[in-house]
Protein backbone atom coordinates (compact mmCIF):
# COMPACT_ATOMS: atom_id res chain seq x y z
CA UNK A 1 0.00 0.00 0.00
CA UNK A 2 1.44 3.46 -0.99
CA UNK A 3 1.53 6.54 1.14
CA UNK A 4 -0.75 8.06 -1.22
CA UNK A 5 -3.59 5.12 -0.47
CA UNK A 6 -3.11 5.12 3.17
CA UNK A 7 -3.57 9.24 3.11
CA UNK A 8 -6.87 8.98 1.05
CA UNK A 9 -8.02 5.92 3.25
CA UNK A 10 -7.34 7.57 6.31
CA UNK A 11 -9.88 11.02 4.88
CA UNK A 12 -11.75 8.95 3.97
CA UNK A 13 -12.23 7.07 7.07
CA UNK A 14 -12.86 10.82 8.85
CA UNK A 15 -15.46 12.32 6.62
CA UNK A 16 -17.36 8.71 6.72
CA UNK A 17 -16.51 9.10 10.94
CA UNK A 18 -17.70 12.39 11.26
CA UNK A 19 -21.22 11.88 9.19
CA UNK A 20 -21.92 9.35 11.14
CA UNK A 21 -21.13 10.59 14.09
CA UNK A 22 -23.64 13.53 13.34
CA UNK A 23 -26.55 11.18 12.28
CA UNK A 24 -25.95 9.07 15.12
CA UNK A 25 -25.72 11.86 18.00
CA UNK A 26 -29.64 12.92 17.86
CA UNK A 27 -30.73 9.54 17.66
CA UNK A 28 -28.83 8.50 20.89
CA UNK A 29 -30.06 11.20 22.36
CA UNK A 30 -33.37 10.86 22.04
CA UNK A 31 -32.67 6.99 22.77
CA UNK A 32 -31.35 7.62 26.00
CA UNK A 33 -33.72 10.17 27.05
CA UNK A 34 -37.07 9.19 26.15
CA UNK A 35 -36.42 5.56 25.81
CA UNK A 36 -37.62 5.25 21.97
CA UNK A 37 -35.78 4.89 18.28
CA UNK A 38 -36.83 8.05 16.43
CA UNK A 39 -37.49 6.22 12.64
CA UNK A 40 -38.20 10.22 11.79
CA UNK A 41 -34.71 10.65 12.30
CA UNK A 42 -33.87 9.62 8.54
CA UNK A 43 -36.37 12.27 7.22
CA UNK A 44 -34.86 15.16 9.33
CA UNK A 45 -31.55 14.37 7.51
CA UNK A 46 -33.42 14.72 4.24
CA UNK A 47 -35.67 18.00 5.60
CA UNK A 48 -32.56 19.64 6.94
CA UNK A 49 -31.02 19.52 3.37
CA UNK A 50 -34.19 20.32 1.21
CA UNK A 51 -35.04 23.32 3.55
CA UNK A 52 -31.16 24.99 3.34
CA UNK A 53 -31.32 24.31 -0.75
CA UNK A 54 -34.50 26.06 -0.56
CA UNK A 55 -33.45 29.08 1.35
CA UNK A 56 -29.73 29.14 -0.02
CA UNK A 57 -29.57 27.65 -3.62
CA UNK A 58 -29.59 30.88 -6.03
CA UNK A 59 -32.38 29.14 -8.40
CA UNK A 60 -34.68 29.60 -5.26
CA UNK A 61 -34.40 32.10 -2.35
CA UNK A 62 -30.64 32.63 -2.86
CA UNK A 63 -29.94 34.00 -0.04
CA UNK A 64 -26.37 31.70 0.11
CA UNK A 65 -25.43 29.09 2.08
CA UNK A 66 -24.57 30.06 5.65
CA UNK A 67 -27.65 32.08 6.07
CA UNK A 68 -29.31 28.68 4.62
CA UNK A 69 -28.33 26.62 7.50
CA UNK A 70 -29.28 29.83 10.09
CA UNK A 71 -32.86 30.25 8.86
CA UNK A 72 -32.92 26.08 8.43
CA UNK A 73 -32.31 25.31 11.95
CA UNK A 74 -35.00 27.12 13.70
CA UNK A 75 -37.38 25.69 11.39
CA UNK A 76 -35.90 22.11 12.25
CA UNK A 77 -36.51 23.07 15.68
CA UNK A 78 -39.95 23.70 15.04
CA UNK A 79 -40.30 20.16 13.73
CA UNK A 80 -38.96 18.28 15.86
CA UNK A 81 -41.15 20.10 18.97
CA UNK A 82 -44.13 19.25 16.79
CA UNK A 83 -43.02 15.83 15.91
CA UNK A 84 -42.56 15.20 19.44
CA UNK A 85 -45.73 16.77 20.28
CA UNK A 86 -47.68 14.38 18.30
CA UNK A 87 -45.64 11.06 17.77
CA UNK A 88 -44.64 10.48 21.37
CA UNK A 89 -46.67 12.95 24.29
CA UNK A 90 -49.71 11.32 23.95
CA UNK A 91 -48.43 7.69 24.49
CA UNK A 92 -45.93 8.76 27.12
CA UNK A 93 -46.48 6.53 30.25
CA UNK A 94 -47.79 3.59 28.17
CA UNK A 95 -46.53 0.64 29.04
CA UNK A 96 -45.73 -0.43 24.97
CA UNK A 97 -44.21 3.16 24.14
CA UNK A 98 -41.36 1.77 22.54
CA UNK A 99 -44.03 -0.30 19.94
CA UNK A 100 -45.83 2.82 19.45
CA UNK A 101 -43.17 4.83 18.54
CA UNK A 102 -41.91 2.78 16.24
CA UNK A 103 -45.50 3.39 14.50
CA UNK A 104 -45.86 6.99 14.98
CA UNK A 105 -42.25 7.83 14.17
CA UNK A 106 -42.36 5.85 10.90
CA UNK A 107 -45.46 8.02 10.13
CA UNK A 108 -43.83 11.06 11.11
CA UNK A 109 -40.86 9.96 8.27
CA UNK A 110 -43.54 8.94 5.98
CA UNK A 111 -44.81 12.25 5.95
CA UNK A 112 -42.33 14.40 5.90
CA UNK A 113 -40.60 12.36 3.20
CA UNK A 114 -43.76 12.63 1.25
CA UNK A 115 -44.12 16.83 2.08
CA UNK A 116 -40.83 17.20 0.88
CA UNK A 117 -41.91 14.80 -2.94
CA UNK A 118 -44.62 16.70 -3.16
CA UNK A 119 -43.18 20.06 -2.25
CA UNK A 120 -39.36 19.71 -3.95
CA UNK A 121 -40.12 16.61 -6.29
CA UNK A 122 -38.54 14.21 -7.54
CA UNK A 123 -35.42 15.30 -9.50
CA UNK A 124 -32.54 15.02 -7.79
CA UNK A 125 -30.35 18.51 -6.29
CA UNK A 126 -27.41 19.13 -4.72
CA UNK A 127 -26.50 21.46 -2.30
CA UNK A 128 -23.59 24.12 -2.81
CA UNK A 129 -19.93 23.08 -0.74
CA UNK A 130 -19.47 24.70 2.67
CA UNK A 131 -16.42 25.57 0.97
CA UNK A 132 -15.87 25.49 -2.69
CA UNK A 133 -12.42 23.43 -4.59
CA UNK A 134 -10.09 21.36 -3.09
CA UNK A 135 -7.32 21.25 -0.45
CA UNK A 136 -3.94 19.54 -1.44
CA UNK A 137 -1.40 18.53 0.50
CA UNK A 138 1.81 16.92 -0.98
CA UNK A 139 0.40 16.33 -4.46
CA UNK A 140 -3.02 14.84 -2.91
CA UNK A 141 -5.74 16.82 -3.86
CA UNK A 142 -8.96 16.61 -1.19
CA UNK A 143 -12.43 17.80 -1.22
CA UNK A 144 -12.32 21.38 0.55
CA UNK A 145 -15.99 20.49 1.92
CA UNK A 146 -15.20 17.15 3.32
CA UNK A 147 -11.96 18.95 5.01
CA UNK A 148 -14.73 21.37 6.21
CA UNK A 149 -16.76 18.64 7.76
CA UNK A 150 -14.20 16.58 9.41
CA UNK A 151 -13.46 19.78 10.98
CA UNK A 152 -16.77 21.21 12.19
CA UNK A 153 -18.01 18.14 13.74
CA UNK A 154 -15.52 17.37 16.58
CA UNK A 155 -17.01 21.56 17.50
CA UNK A 156 -20.47 20.59 17.19
CA UNK A 157 -20.21 16.98 19.19
CA UNK A 158 -17.97 19.37 21.63
CA UNK A 159 -20.67 21.78 21.85
CA UNK A 160 -23.31 19.14 22.52
CA UNK A 161 -20.99 17.53 25.20
CA UNK A 162 -20.34 20.81 26.85
CA UNK A 163 -24.50 21.81 27.32
CA UNK A 164 -25.03 17.89 28.46
CA UNK A 165 -21.99 18.49 31.07
CA UNK A 166 -21.88 22.42 31.76
CA UNK A 167 -25.53 23.52 31.64
CA UNK A 168 -28.14 22.97 34.42
CA UNK A 169 -30.21 22.21 31.82
CA UNK A 170 -28.38 19.68 29.76
CA UNK A 171 -27.52 18.04 33.47
CA UNK A 172 -31.55 17.77 33.88
CA UNK A 173 -31.46 15.97 30.45
CA UNK A 174 -28.90 13.38 31.39
CA UNK A 175 -30.84 13.07 34.86
CA UNK A 176 -34.48 12.59 32.92
CA UNK A 177 -32.72 9.77 30.96
CA UNK A 178 -31.58 8.04 34.19
CA UNK A 179 -34.34 8.52 36.47
CA UNK A 180 -37.89 10.61 35.64
CA UNK A 181 -39.37 10.22 38.85
CA UNK A 182 -36.29 11.48 40.69
CA UNK A 183 -36.31 14.17 38.16
CA UNK A 184 -39.92 15.39 39.02
CA UNK A 185 -39.22 15.22 42.15
CA UNK A 186 -36.53 18.12 42.03
CA UNK A 187 -39.06 20.05 39.30
CA UNK A 188 -37.18 19.44 36.41
CA UNK A 189 -40.23 19.72 33.70
CA UNK A 190 -39.39 16.15 32.07
CA UNK A 191 -41.97 16.33 29.28
CA UNK A 192 -40.36 20.31 28.25
CA UNK A 193 -37.17 18.30 28.25
CA UNK A 194 -38.33 15.45 26.23
CA UNK A 195 -39.58 18.03 23.35
CA UNK A 196 -36.45 19.97 24.06
CA UNK A 197 -33.80 16.28 23.45
CA UNK A 198 -36.39 16.19 20.22
CA UNK A 199 -35.85 19.40 18.81
CA UNK A 200 -31.69 19.52 19.80
CA UNK A 201 -31.26 15.47 17.85
CA UNK A 202 -33.74 17.71 14.72
CA UNK A 203 -31.00 19.96 14.52
CA UNK A 204 -28.04 17.78 14.41
CA UNK A 205 -29.75 15.52 12.01
CA UNK A 206 -30.54 18.37 10.00
CA UNK A 207 -27.07 19.43 9.75
CA UNK A 208 -25.96 16.08 8.89
CA UNK A 209 -28.51 16.64 5.97
CA UNK A 210 -26.62 19.60 5.10
CA UNK A 211 -23.60 18.30 5.28
CA UNK A 212 -24.17 15.38 3.03
CA UNK A 213 -26.12 17.46 0.56
CA UNK A 214 -23.33 18.67 -1.04
CA UNK A 215 -21.49 15.16 -1.18
CA UNK A 216 -24.42 12.90 -2.49
CA UNK A 217 -27.62 13.82 -4.82
CA UNK A 218 -30.38 15.14 -2.69
CA UNK A 219 -33.91 13.51 -2.85
CA UNK A 220 -36.53 12.55 -0.52
CA UNK A 221 -35.67 9.25 0.76
CA UNK A 222 -31.91 10.26 0.70
CA UNK A 223 -32.24 10.33 5.27
CA UNK A 224 -33.14 6.09 4.60
CA UNK A 225 -29.39 4.96 4.27
CA UNK A 226 -27.99 7.35 6.83
CA UNK A 227 -30.55 6.09 9.29
CA UNK A 228 -29.87 2.73 8.97
CA UNK A 229 -25.97 3.55 9.61
CA UNK A 230 -26.89 5.61 12.44
CA UNK A 231 -29.06 3.06 13.78
CA UNK A 232 -26.04 0.57 13.59
CA UNK A 233 -23.74 2.98 15.13
CA UNK A 234 -25.81 3.80 18.28
CA UNK A 235 -26.50 -0.57 18.51
CA UNK A 236 -22.73 -1.27 17.86
CA UNK A 237 -21.44 1.83 20.17
CA UNK A 238 -23.60 0.99 22.66
CA UNK A 239 -27.09 1.61 23.80
CA UNK A 240 -27.67 4.42 26.74
CA UNK A 241 -24.34 6.31 26.26
CA UNK A 242 -23.64 9.36 24.20
CA UNK A 243 -19.87 9.19 23.69
CA UNK A 244 -19.96 5.36 22.71
CA UNK A 245 -22.22 6.01 19.34
CA UNK A 246 -19.65 9.17 18.59
CA UNK A 247 -16.64 6.49 19.05
CA UNK A 248 -18.13 3.99 17.22
CA UNK A 249 -19.10 6.31 14.14
CA UNK A 250 -15.26 7.06 13.88
CA UNK A 251 -14.35 3.17 14.29
CA UNK A 252 -17.35 2.38 11.45
CA UNK A 253 -16.00 4.74 8.89
CA UNK A 254 -12.39 3.78 9.28
CA UNK A 255 -13.61 0.04 9.17
CA UNK A 256 -15.48 0.82 6.19
CA UNK A 257 -12.55 3.17 4.07
CA UNK A 258 -10.50 0.48 5.09
CA UNK A 259 -12.55 -2.28 3.97
CA UNK A 260 -13.93 -0.20 0.64
CA UNK A 261 -9.91 -0.20 -0.18
CA UNK A 262 -8.98 -3.58 0.75
CA UNK A 263 -12.78 -5.75 -0.41
CA UNK A 264 -14.12 -3.70 -2.85
CA UNK A 265 -17.14 -1.49 -2.65
CA UNK A 266 -19.26 -4.33 -3.19
CA UNK A 267 -18.41 -6.40 -0.33
CA UNK A 268 -17.89 -3.51 2.25
CA UNK A 269 -21.27 -3.56 3.31
CA UNK A 270 -21.72 -7.21 3.87
CA UNK A 271 -18.32 -7.18 5.52
CA UNK A 272 -18.79 -4.50 8.05
CA UNK A 273 -22.05 -6.30 9.21
CA UNK A 274 -19.52 -9.58 9.57
CA UNK A 275 -17.29 -7.57 12.25
CA UNK A 276 -20.11 -6.10 13.30
CA UNK A 277 -21.81 -9.59 14.17
CA UNK A 278 -18.85 -10.39 15.60
CA UNK A 279 -18.79 -7.70 18.20
CA UNK A 280 -22.04 -8.33 19.25
CA UNK A 281 -21.67 -11.55 19.40
CA UNK A 282 -18.60 -10.89 22.45
CA UNK A 283 -19.93 -7.63 23.86
CA UNK A 284 -24.04 -8.31 23.35
CA UNK A 285 -24.38 -4.30 24.92
CA UNK A 286 -22.13 -3.34 22.12
CA UNK A 287 -18.54 -2.01 21.68
CA UNK A 288 -18.80 0.48 25.07
CA UNK A 289 -22.09 -0.18 26.72
CA UNK A 290 -22.43 -1.14 30.09
CA UNK A 291 -22.61 -4.76 30.48
CA UNK A 292 -25.82 -5.21 32.96
CA UNK B 1 -53.24 29.04 63.41
CA UNK B 2 -53.45 27.82 59.86
CA UNK B 3 -52.29 24.35 59.34
CA UNK B 4 -49.34 24.30 56.70
CA UNK B 5 -50.45 21.11 55.18
CA UNK B 6 -54.13 20.54 55.38
CA UNK B 7 -55.19 16.55 53.13
CA UNK B 8 -58.97 15.53 53.42
CA UNK B 9 -60.29 12.51 52.15
CA UNK B 10 -57.43 11.64 50.13
CA UNK B 11 -57.83 8.56 47.37
CA UNK B 12 -55.54 7.76 45.22
CA UNK B 13 -53.87 4.81 43.43
CA UNK B 14 -52.80 2.78 40.68
CA UNK B 15 -54.79 2.14 37.83
CA UNK B 16 -58.12 0.32 39.13
CA UNK B 17 -56.41 -0.01 42.40
CA UNK B 18 -57.35 1.91 45.27
CA UNK B 19 -54.24 1.99 48.08
CA UNK B 20 -55.15 5.43 49.94
CA UNK B 21 -58.53 5.36 50.96
CA UNK B 22 -59.41 8.63 52.31
CA UNK B 23 -56.54 10.26 54.31
CA UNK B 24 -57.47 13.13 56.38
CA UNK B 25 -54.68 15.32 58.53
CA UNK B 26 -52.79 18.16 59.09
CA UNK B 27 -49.69 19.37 59.74
CA UNK B 28 -48.89 22.68 61.56
CA UNK B 29 -45.72 25.08 60.81
CA UNK B 30 -43.54 24.10 63.34
CA UNK B 31 -44.54 20.47 63.18
CA UNK B 32 -42.76 16.70 63.06
CA UNK B 33 -45.27 14.27 61.41
CA UNK B 34 -44.40 10.73 61.10
CA UNK B 35 -46.32 8.45 58.87
CA UNK B 36 -45.57 4.88 59.94
CA UNK B 37 -47.39 1.33 58.35
CA UNK B 38 -46.01 -1.83 56.92
CA UNK B 39 -45.07 -2.55 53.33
CA UNK B 40 -47.77 -1.95 50.70
CA UNK B 41 -49.91 -0.46 52.95
CA UNK B 42 -50.11 3.41 51.04
CA UNK B 43 -47.08 5.53 52.75
CA UNK B 44 -45.44 5.66 49.39
CA UNK B 45 -48.11 6.16 47.46
CA UNK B 46 -49.33 8.65 49.83
CA UNK B 47 -46.30 10.93 49.55
CA UNK B 48 -46.57 10.70 45.44
CA UNK B 49 -49.80 12.24 45.59
CA UNK B 50 -48.38 14.81 47.61
CA UNK B 51 -46.06 16.16 45.49
CA UNK B 52 -47.88 15.30 42.24
CA UNK B 53 -46.62 12.62 40.93
CA UNK B 54 -49.80 10.49 41.28
CA UNK B 55 -53.53 12.11 39.94
CA UNK B 56 -55.73 12.55 43.29
CA UNK B 57 -58.91 10.82 43.07
CA UNK B 58 -60.52 12.16 45.52
CA UNK B 59 -60.33 14.16 48.35
CA UNK B 60 -58.00 17.63 48.35
CA UNK B 61 -54.50 18.71 49.64
CA UNK B 62 -54.05 22.55 50.81
CA UNK B 63 -50.22 23.66 51.05
CA UNK B 64 -49.81 27.02 53.27
CA UNK B 65 -53.73 27.16 52.06
CA UNK B 66 -53.22 27.11 48.25
CA UNK B 67 -55.65 23.87 46.84
CA UNK B 68 -52.55 21.78 45.33
CA UNK B 69 -54.75 18.70 44.76
CA UNK B 70 -54.61 19.12 40.79
CA UNK B 71 -51.18 20.94 40.24
CA UNK B 72 -48.25 19.47 38.52
CA UNK B 73 -45.22 18.10 40.83
CA UNK B 74 -42.85 21.65 39.32
CA UNK B 75 -45.72 23.69 40.61
CA UNK B 76 -46.06 22.05 44.35
CA UNK B 77 -42.11 22.10 44.21
CA UNK B 78 -42.26 25.89 43.67
CA UNK B 79 -44.54 26.43 46.17
CA UNK B 80 -41.50 24.96 48.64
CA UNK B 81 -43.19 21.33 49.09
CA UNK B 82 -40.42 18.94 49.04
CA UNK B 83 -39.97 15.50 48.73
CA UNK B 84 -36.51 13.52 48.97
CA UNK B 85 -36.48 10.71 47.15
CA UNK B 86 -34.74 7.37 48.24
CA UNK B 87 -31.04 7.71 48.22
CA UNK B 88 -30.84 5.27 45.30
CA UNK B 89 -33.66 6.36 43.40
CA UNK B 90 -31.23 9.03 42.65
CA UNK B 91 -29.34 9.55 38.99
CA UNK B 92 -26.65 6.97 39.00
CA UNK B 93 -24.02 8.42 36.45
CA UNK B 94 -24.56 11.91 37.58
CA UNK B 95 -21.97 13.34 40.51
CA UNK B 96 -22.82 14.24 43.77
CA UNK B 97 -22.38 17.91 42.33
CA UNK B 98 -24.50 17.56 39.90
CA UNK B 99 -27.20 16.12 41.62
CA UNK B 100 -26.87 18.86 44.23
CA UNK B 101 -26.70 21.64 41.40
CA UNK B 102 -29.86 20.03 39.95
CA UNK B 103 -31.49 20.38 43.85
CA UNK B 104 -31.91 24.19 42.85
CA UNK B 105 -33.67 23.95 39.85
CA UNK B 106 -36.60 25.46 41.22
CA UNK B 107 -36.93 28.92 40.58
CA UNK B 108 -37.27 30.25 44.24
CA UNK B 109 -34.19 28.24 45.45
CA UNK B 110 -31.75 30.15 42.73
CA UNK B 111 -30.94 32.87 45.05
CA UNK B 112 -29.82 31.03 48.02
CA UNK B 113 -28.32 28.49 45.97
CA UNK B 114 -24.78 29.19 48.05
CA UNK B 115 -25.94 29.29 50.79
CA UNK B 116 -27.82 26.07 50.81
CA UNK B 117 -24.60 24.06 49.00
CA UNK B 118 -22.68 25.85 51.97
CA UNK B 119 -25.28 24.36 54.50
CA UNK B 120 -25.24 21.25 53.07
CA UNK B 121 -21.80 20.21 53.06
CA UNK B 122 -21.77 21.37 56.49
CA UNK B 123 -24.63 18.95 57.59
CA UNK B 124 -22.55 16.26 55.14
CA UNK B 125 -19.13 17.10 55.43
CA UNK B 126 -18.92 13.65 53.30
CA UNK B 127 -20.22 14.91 50.74
CA UNK B 128 -17.85 17.67 50.33
CA UNK B 129 -15.44 15.23 50.06
CA UNK B 130 -16.90 12.66 47.30
CA UNK B 131 -18.88 16.01 44.92
CA UNK B 132 -16.44 14.81 42.17
CA UNK B 133 -17.53 11.17 42.18
CA UNK B 134 -20.67 9.84 40.66
CA UNK B 135 -23.71 8.40 42.61
CA UNK B 136 -23.23 4.89 41.93
CA UNK B 137 -20.02 4.90 43.56
CA UNK B 138 -21.38 5.91 46.71
CA UNK B 139 -22.69 3.92 49.47
CA UNK B 140 -26.35 3.77 50.53
CA UNK B 141 -25.93 6.28 53.66
CA UNK B 142 -23.97 8.64 51.20
CA UNK B 143 -26.60 8.26 48.59
CA UNK B 144 -29.62 9.27 51.37
CA UNK B 145 -27.59 12.39 52.20
CA UNK B 146 -26.85 13.26 48.64
CA UNK B 147 -31.02 12.63 48.15
CA UNK B 148 -31.52 14.69 51.72
CA UNK B 149 -28.93 17.45 50.31
CA UNK B 150 -31.08 17.84 47.20
CA UNK B 151 -34.13 18.57 48.79
CA UNK B 152 -32.56 21.10 50.92
CA UNK B 153 -31.20 22.83 47.87
CA UNK B 154 -34.39 23.35 46.66
CA UNK B 155 -35.40 25.42 49.29
CA UNK B 156 -37.94 23.52 51.33
CA UNK B 157 -40.72 24.95 53.25
CA UNK B 158 -41.85 21.40 54.02
CA UNK B 159 -39.42 18.42 53.51
CA UNK B 160 -41.27 15.04 53.02
CA UNK B 161 -39.20 12.43 53.70
CA UNK B 162 -39.43 8.38 52.35
CA UNK B 163 -37.99 6.24 54.38
CA UNK B 164 -34.71 7.79 55.05
CA UNK B 165 -33.02 4.39 56.53
CA UNK B 166 -34.27 1.90 54.49
CA UNK B 167 -31.86 -1.02 53.98
CA UNK B 168 -29.11 1.43 56.18
CA UNK B 169 -26.87 -0.36 58.73
CA UNK B 170 -27.70 1.31 62.87
CA UNK B 171 -24.54 3.24 62.64
CA UNK B 172 -25.26 5.47 59.66
CA UNK B 173 -29.08 5.32 60.50
CA UNK B 174 -28.15 7.25 63.87
CA UNK B 175 -25.89 9.90 61.50
CA UNK B 176 -28.87 10.69 59.53
CA UNK B 177 -31.28 10.58 62.53
CA UNK B 178 -29.22 13.82 63.78
CA UNK B 179 -28.43 15.92 60.54
CA UNK B 180 -32.29 15.62 60.09
CA UNK B 181 -33.27 16.92 63.29
CA UNK B 182 -30.67 19.33 62.64
CA UNK B 183 -32.79 20.58 59.81
CA UNK B 184 -35.49 20.18 61.12
CA UNK B 185 -34.24 22.60 64.32
CA UNK B 186 -33.63 24.93 61.94
CA UNK B 187 -36.96 25.77 61.42
CA UNK B 188 -38.03 23.49 58.55
CA UNK B 189 -40.90 21.11 59.27
CA UNK B 190 -40.99 17.64 58.36
CA UNK B 191 -43.19 14.83 57.28
CA UNK B 192 -41.16 11.26 57.57
CA UNK B 193 -42.42 7.87 56.34
CA UNK B 194 -40.41 5.17 58.30
CA UNK B 195 -40.77 1.47 58.79
CA UNK B 196 -37.99 1.90 61.59
CA UNK B 197 -39.66 2.26 64.98
CA UNK B 198 -36.93 4.33 66.96
CA UNK B 199 -36.18 6.15 64.62
CA UNK B 200 -39.10 7.59 64.00
CA UNK B 201 -39.92 7.86 67.37
CA UNK B 202 -37.02 10.09 67.84
CA UNK B 203 -37.58 12.54 65.12
CA UNK B 204 -40.80 13.28 65.15
CA UNK B 205 -43.91 14.75 67.67
CA UNK B 206 -46.84 12.92 66.60
CA UNK B 207 -46.94 9.39 64.57
CA UNK B 208 -49.80 8.54 62.29
CA UNK B 209 -50.11 4.69 61.80
CA UNK B 210 -51.41 3.81 58.55
CA UNK B 211 -53.15 0.36 58.21
CA UNK B 212 -54.65 -0.54 55.09
CA UNK B 213 -54.33 3.16 53.10
CA UNK B 214 -56.24 4.49 56.01
CA UNK B 215 -55.47 6.21 59.08
CA UNK B 216 -56.01 3.98 62.25
CA UNK B 217 -54.22 5.45 65.07
CA UNK B 218 -52.90 8.64 66.14
CA UNK B 219 -49.62 8.73 68.48
CA UNK B 220 -49.18 11.97 70.28
CA UNK B 221 -46.52 12.61 73.04
CA UNK B 222 -49.21 12.72 75.62
CA UNK B 223 -49.85 8.79 74.93
CA UNK B 224 -46.05 7.72 74.08
CA UNK B 225 -46.57 4.66 76.88
CA UNK B 226 -49.33 3.37 74.98
CA UNK B 227 -47.01 3.30 71.74
CA UNK B 228 -44.88 -0.11 71.72
CA UNK B 229 -48.33 -1.42 72.65
CA UNK B 230 -50.36 -0.39 69.76
CA UNK B 231 -47.26 -0.64 67.17
CA UNK B 232 -47.34 -4.33 68.39
CA UNK B 233 -51.62 -4.62 68.28
CA UNK B 234 -51.31 -2.97 64.60
CA UNK B 235 -48.28 -4.67 63.26
CA UNK B 236 -47.38 -7.97 65.39
CA UNK B 237 -44.62 -8.17 67.60
CA UNK B 238 -41.98 -8.45 64.88
CA UNK B 239 -42.33 -5.11 64.68
CA UNK B 240 -40.15 -3.58 67.72
CA UNK B 241 -36.87 -4.24 67.84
Amino acid sequence: MTLEALFYILVSAAVLGSLYAIMAIGLALVWTTLGIFNFAHGAFIGLGAYLAWSLADPSQLGLGLLAGIALALPILVLVGIASERVAVRPFLGRDNLVLVTVITTLAVASIIENAILLTWGSRAKQLEPLVEGTVSAWGIGVSAHEVAVILIVPFILAAVWAFLQKTRTGTALRAVAQNQNAARLMSIPVTRIFALSFALATVLAGLAGIFLGAVKFMSPSMGADPLVKALIVVIFGGIGSLSGPIRAAYIVGLMEAVLTFSVGIYWTQASLFLVMIAVLMVRPTGLFGKRG
Amino acid sequence: MQPLLEVEGLVTGYGGTEVVRGVSFALAADERLGLFGPNGHGKTTLLMALSGLLPVWRGAIRFDGIDITVKTAEAIIELGLVQVPQGNQLFPELSVAETLWLGSYPKRARAAEKRNLEQVFALFPRLKERRQQSVKTLSGGERQMVAIGVGLMSQPRLLLLDEPTLGLAPKIKDELCSAIAEISQQGIPLLAVEQDVEFILALTDRLLLLDHGELAHELTAENRLEQSEIIQLYFGQGALP
